[in-house]
């Protein structure tokens, strides 16, 4: 370790690489988590954070599902919100051209029914300047007919991934569902077919039951599990498929302290997104910047990528 | 917008009794106006369970020393709102707001201010807006008990003030009317007592007041509650039934809504 000794948090490079996606730092927002980022620019601040991840766009915009749609639950949520959402031709005419002003990189999260409709978003979002990658929504529990059975089978994803591949050069991040028995076998399927990056995880499949009423909770019954809850599990589904698919991977889940950043980053992330903290408080993404610079400063560490996949194991661990 | 993300000093707790108690807040001095039906997003505790906020109408608004003081009136129900209630003088509670789509009081005319218990922490701001304006107004506050009509002599001095009154109602009678507060506005409808209602309560009473004043050809305006993650329009969570066939959100397009907005 040669590198000269830091002199102040400033001088800690934060930059990291997701495939050939550049970003100034490893903080995004998730999907569904912090809407299209611009309207909430009065309570966070949208510069530091490395990249924002749209709520998933679909051809058509969508109503969602009816309410019930939340529940808190032990250091977590439920959410069955449906996919709502204004639909990519109003996301490109009146929110990029905005946003695309921000130095965070905008990902956009995309959803269809059929793998035509993919495509057809694919296509739309590829004469996108303003537009850095996409991330494909295959992963979504909430939806019956949405894009959940492509993410559940590698077949199926693969033939997805590579239609897509075909008509676009910008990188292509999958993100995974943490609802299989084997995501590295979906993150390999992934890798042959063409994408570029992995994120994971979406939420988990869960349920909660009012007792005094004997109902669910949701309307719709079930939910994606969130929050400090399944950060274990996403580290775990991180690790596994970093380390099986090569592919770079974005962490997501549970994350909320700089701590957690770390972890996600020792276990092989390139980056990660921060989601359900931002309910709590709107500028848990900027503060983690600051928070990550802080820490890395104090160890003597010059640039976050020191720290992907540095996770020490024992031989054949 | 503007909306703070603030620590405010808690300056005291004081029960009503319980489950009903009241927090009162101090804010940094460039804390927003906070308009009548408008709500906050607090946080007690730094620890994950519970993890997101609580969303609170604003009970009650002053200024000592110069400091806004925001006072929230709560109903202890899980551990959220149970955290709250155990703040002690001197602690920090993180206050997100204000938030939301308050009541308008354009053309109120002589106003019936329906609560259903702690929803009445939705209407005490708008007495406030209603006596200052000189616009008179009648309280109906209900409740199974003379327990849940917490703070009702707050209203009671606005409402006379304003040359109303409070009409306390009780299932069981043990303060004011026997029966459900719905029956007292029916009857002040009928006697053509109102230009307009305002409400906040269970949802199940607010739709039996918009329906009676609907029919009675009375607009007005309710102050929904539904379990929010965020407040600030981010999650999505809060979805309330559109006449239009939409879901509107409750912390951005609401928590006011007209009567006739509301599919209920």
């Amino acid at each position: 370790m040669a590198s000269p000794p830091l002199t102040s948090p400033q001088a800690v490079d934060l930059a990291v690489r997701v495939g050939t996606l550049e970003l100034g730092n490893p903080i995004l927002s998730a999907s569904g988590t912090f809407g299209y980022g611009l309207e909430f620019a009065h309570l966070a601040p949208l510069e530091q954070f490395g990249g924002i991840v749209t709520k998933g766009l679909s051809l058509e915009p969508l109503l969602g599902n009816p309410p019930h749609r939340i529940c808190e639950t032990a250091s977590g949520m439920l959410n069955s919100i449906g996919l709502q959402n204004i639909g990519i031709r109003r996301f490109l005419d009146q929110v990029l051209p905005d946003l695309a002003d921000y130095p965070a990189k905008v990902v956009v999260n995309l959803f269809g029914t059929t793998p035509d409709e993919y495509v057809r978003l694919a296509e739309l979002v590829e004469p996108q300047p303003g537009i850095a990658a996409i991330e494909l929504n295959v992963s979504c529990p909430n939806v019956k007919r949405g894009g959940i059975q492509f993410g559940h089978d590698p077949e199926l994803l693969g033939d997805l991934v590579r239609r897509i591949r075909a008509v676009t050069g910008k990188p292509l991040i999958v993100k995974l569902s943490p609802n299989v028995t084997t995501p590295a076998a979906i993150a390999l399927a992934a890798r042959q077919a063409g994408a570029d990056a992995l994120s994971a995880i979406n939420t988990l499949v869960g349920m909660a039951i009012d007792t005094r009423t004997r109902r669910p909770r949701l309307h719709t019954v079930k939910g994606g599990l969130s929050g400090p809850a399944i950060k274990p599990i996403a580290l775990r589904i991180v690790f596994d498929v970093a380390r099986a698919s090569g592919l770079p991977v974005i962490g997501i889940g549970g994350i909320e302290t700089v701590d957690d950043v770390l972890e996600f980053l020792l276990a092989g992330a390139s980056a990660v997104q921060v989601g359900t903290a931002l309910f709590r408080d709107p500028r848990t993404a900027a503060r983690l910047v600051g928070d990550l610079r802080q820490r890395l400063f104090e160890d003597g560490i010059a640039s976050a990528r020191e720290l992907i996949g540095g996770v020490l194991l024992e031989p054949g661990a | 917008m503007a909306t703070r993300d603030v620590a405010c000093r808690v300056l005291g707790v004081e029960c009503h009794p319980l489950p009903y108690y009241t927090i009162s807040l101090e804010t940094p001095p460039d804390f927003p106006e906070v308009a009548p039906g408008q709500f906050v997003m607090a946080l007690a505790d730094p620890g994950r369970d519970p993890y997101l906020r609580r969303a609170f109408s604003v009970f009650d608004v002053s200024r000592a020393e110069g400091l806004p003081r925001l006072e929230l009136l709560g109903k202890v129900i899980g551990r959220g709102t149970s955290r709250l209630a155990a703040r002690r003088v001197g602690d920090n509670v993180h206050v997100l707001g204000p938030l939301g789509r308050g009541f308008r009081l354009e053309g109120a005319g002589r106003a019936a201010l329906v609560a259903g218990g702690v929803g009445s922490a939705a209407l005490l701001l708008l007495a406030r807006a209603l006596h200052a304006a000189g616009s008179a107004f009648d309280v109906l506050y209900g409740g199974r008990r003379a327990d849940d009509l917490a703070c009702a002599d707050r209203f009671a001095d606005l409402a006379s003030g304003a040359g109303g009154e409070l009409v306390a109602v009780t299932e069981d009678g043990s303060r004011g009317r026997r029966g459900l507060v719905t029956e007292a506005l029916e009857d002040g409808l009928a006697a053509s007592r109102w230009h307009s209602v305002f409400t906040c309560g269970p949802t199940p009473m607010m739709a039996r007041v918009a329906a009676l004043a609907t029919r009675h050809g009375v607009p007005g305006q309710a102050a929904l509650e539904t379990p929010m993650g965020c407040g600030y329009g981010a999650c999505l969570g809060c979805a309330v039934p559109h006449r239009d066939g939409r879901f509107a959100l409750c912390c951005q397009d609401g928590p006011v809504f007209d009567f006739d907005e509301v599919s209920w």
